[in-house]
């Protein structure tokens, strides 16, 4: 995997040049800053560095996805944010507030869900939760914006009918939901949300990422949200940040980081067996491999190094016998993206199958199917194999 | 912070507190129930022991097991509701409280005492039903003197709270200390000054004066009066101190949410 090196420079020169206004000097409109932050624990030879001289900004009303690995450092680098964690150098501001010099004035601007459905009051209704965490920020329950609040929070996240219920006695994902009230339950700007859908199932994850996106969308708030669910991730963030061993190793847009690794990878189709001599000629001019007989269709990969490449292979299918079935553009998806980022093929080429603990390592996608690939199908090649690719997107069902 | 957000605090505290005791109110019921049986079985079998004798002593067994109740409640009020937060997941929630986690935890503390200061006259009442004692209950002077005896006790729990941060599960030590506050409140500090600087002493031996004997808060000699004030004051702000030291220490650790 060479896309390590290039993203981050991709993302470091998109920076540099201000694109998308986030990283940098910042603007008026930014609302969280992160300069050299770091954090280490333990000392001596058991010391971990936790997070590496980290720098970014946000912008206000973005939502911005911490995406990495176990241990990567994103919860160190939320608390250490959020002033739970002492850090051992450099400093975060929010709201133009510096975090270790005014932490209370930073909690009015900020909520946080840190730890799911743990941080609230199991023994106490939903509303009780909701009544209690207004109070703890400052704003009276008994006062009709807030009450309306409260309802509008209940109605959005589906917990009208569970209102006075307990909270031990709900499900994990209403726990989860009550939770993200309880962050909510007062008006702040900036909310961070440390592995928000970790533990749910899939319909709960997939409500609490809907409400997430219109809240985002609605009350123009600020969300910072961790979590090495890419599909989260994907759904609902507008940038990205990917840290690795305590560093960010990319901070991009979601669609900018994913162009940084789209190749020109095709899966041809046909009907029947190629010759032999054009299989080499297919493999020696376009690198074709990934062979694969099924049925009577013929199949094989090939990664373009330009787009007349394209055409030029076609051609070559054309010219044979073989009727060309199906041509498919292999497009990376966010996980791709991570997995490049983060160096995990080498632990994936050790772990047998192929497959790591978050999927399918990116080499091996071109051998087969991936559960989490974006695909295009095409009956017939134009002009423009991009533009005549449609895509069929598997996202939505996951 | 303003008046309003204290008063939202208080109530947010209060509120959390009077909604839990109802809704496990056997909890609560059987809370009463355990420690009344306690001293039942303290007067009763002592009755049987020592038969008319514990009667010269009944009146400050009753005077010391009420000012342990309130004691022990508020100890463990202050100890262990940090412990119990940082285990249920929600300290951290606190910590981030705009109010700042100093001002919650003095509300907080307030609020257990006068709690823990109700339930200790409850239990008083029924003591004194069952052993058809009388005492000398003037609020003036047992309020006061029980709210700055506890102070000292809360200091304790501030010191345990914090290493109970760092050093987490550390419940065994805080019934160790269970048993001291009972050797603390037994303490005669009378013509042994230095025992005046104990932790629950000086206060003990003043409530028994007052309920015992009548004695008014303002019939007491300044200096005692000022020596329980120091002490109860000294104690809550070195636990209060120490607390934050080790929040602080946790927090360095990064720690402070673990349990």
């Amino acid at each position: 995997m060479t896309g390590s090196t290039s993203a981050t420079e991709h993302s470091k020169s998109a920076s540099d040049r201000g694109e998308g206004g986030r990283s940098g000097e910042g603007t008026d409109e930014t609302v969280v800053s992160v300069r050299g932050l770091t954090k280490t624990y333990g000392s001596g030879d058991d010391h971990v560095l936790a997070v590496d001289g980290v720098d970014f900004e946000i912008d206000r009303g973005t939502v911005v996805g911490l995406l990495g690995p176990n241990g990567a450092g994103k919860t160190t680098a939320i608390k250490a944010m959020l002033g739970l964690v002492v850090p051992d150098e450099g400093s975060v501001t929010i709201e133009g507030i510096e975090t270790t010099d005014a932490p209370r004035a930073v909690y009015r601007r900020v909520a946080a869900m840190l730890e799911g459905a743990r941080n609230v009051y199991w023994r106490l209704t939903v509303r009780e939760n909701l009544r209690f965490f207004a109070r703890l920020g400052g704003h009276d329950p008994a006062e009709t914006d807030v009450r309306e609040r409260h309802d509008r929070l209940l109605e959005d996240l589906d917990l009208v009918e569970k209102a006075d219920v307990p909270v031990n006695k709900l499900s994990r994902g209403m726990k989860q939901k009550t939770s993200l009230a309880c962050t909510l339950a007062r008006e702040t700007s900036v909310v961070f949300l440390d592995e928000p859908t970790l533990g749910l199932d899939v319909e709960s994850s997939l409500d609490l990422r809907a409400e997430l996106r219109r809240l985002a969308e609605r009350e123009s708030i600020t969300i910072v949200l961790s979590s090495h669910d890419m599909d989260v991730v994907e759904d609902v963030c507008d940038r990205v940040i990917v840290m690795n061993d305590g560093q960010v190793v990319a901070d991009d847009s979601l669609e900018e980081l994913v162009d940084v690794f789209r190749t020109q990878t095709y899966r041809v189709t046909v009907d029947g067996t190629l010759a032999p001599e054009r299989r080499e000629r297919l493999e020696s001019e376009f690198g074709a491999d990934g062979w694969t007989t099924v049925g009577d269709h013929q199949r094989f990969d090939a990664t373009l190094r330009r787009g007349e490449d394209f055409y030029a292979m076609m051609d070559v299918v054309r010219e044979s016998p073989c009727p060309l079935v199906t041509v498919t553009a292999l497009e990376p998806d966010l996980e791709d993206v991570f997995l490049a980022l983060t160096d995990r093929e080498s632990e994936t080429s050790t772990a047998g199958n192929g497959e790591t603990e978050m999927g399918v390592k990116m080499e091996s996608e071109s051998e087969s199917e991936s559960e989490s690939a974006f695909t295009s199908d095409t009956e017939s090649v134009g002009d423009d194999p991009q533009a005549h690719t449609p895509t069929q997107t598997e996202a939505a069902d996951r | 912070m303003t008046a309003t957000e204290l008063s939202l605090l208080t109530r947010a505290v209060l509120e959390k507190k009077v909604i839990l005791w109802r809704r496990y109110w056997i909890n609560t019921a059987f809370g009463f129930l355990g420690a009344y049986l306690f001293f039942a079985m303290i007067f009763f079998g002592g009755q049987a022991v020592a038969g008319a004798a514990i009667t010269d002593t009944l009146d400050g067994i009753i005077v010391g097991f009420f000012l342990f109740s309130v004691a022990i409640s508020a100890y463990h009020s202050t100890s262990g509701q940090v412990t119990r937060e940082a285990q249920w997941g929600t300290l951290e929630q606190l910590y981030m409280s705009p109010s700042g986690m100093g001002t919650l935890m003095a509300v907080k503390t307030a609020v257990n005492i006068c709690t823990s200061i109700a339930g200790g006259l409850v239990l008083l009442a029924m003591m004194l039903v069952t052993t058809d004692q009388t005492l000398s209950i003037d609020a003036v002077t047992v309020v006061p003197l029980v709210v700055v005896t506890t102070l000292s006790v809360v200091g304790l729990g501030f010191v345990f709270a914090g290493f109970a941060l760092l050093y987490k599960r550390i419940e065994n030590v805080f019934q160790l200390l269970q048993f001291g506050l009972i050797a603390l409140i037994a303490t005669p500090v009378d013509g042994r000054e230095w025992l005046k600087a104990l932790p629950l002493s000086q206060g003990s031996s003043m409530l028994q004066e007052a309920m015992t004997e009548g004695v008014r808060l303002w019939e007491f000699p300044a200096v005692e009066l000022g020596i329980l004030v120091a002490n109860g004051l000294c104690y809550l702000a070195v636990g209060y101190l120490t607390f934050h030291l080790l929040l602080r220490r946790a927090r360095k650790l990064g720690v402070m949410g673990h349990y």
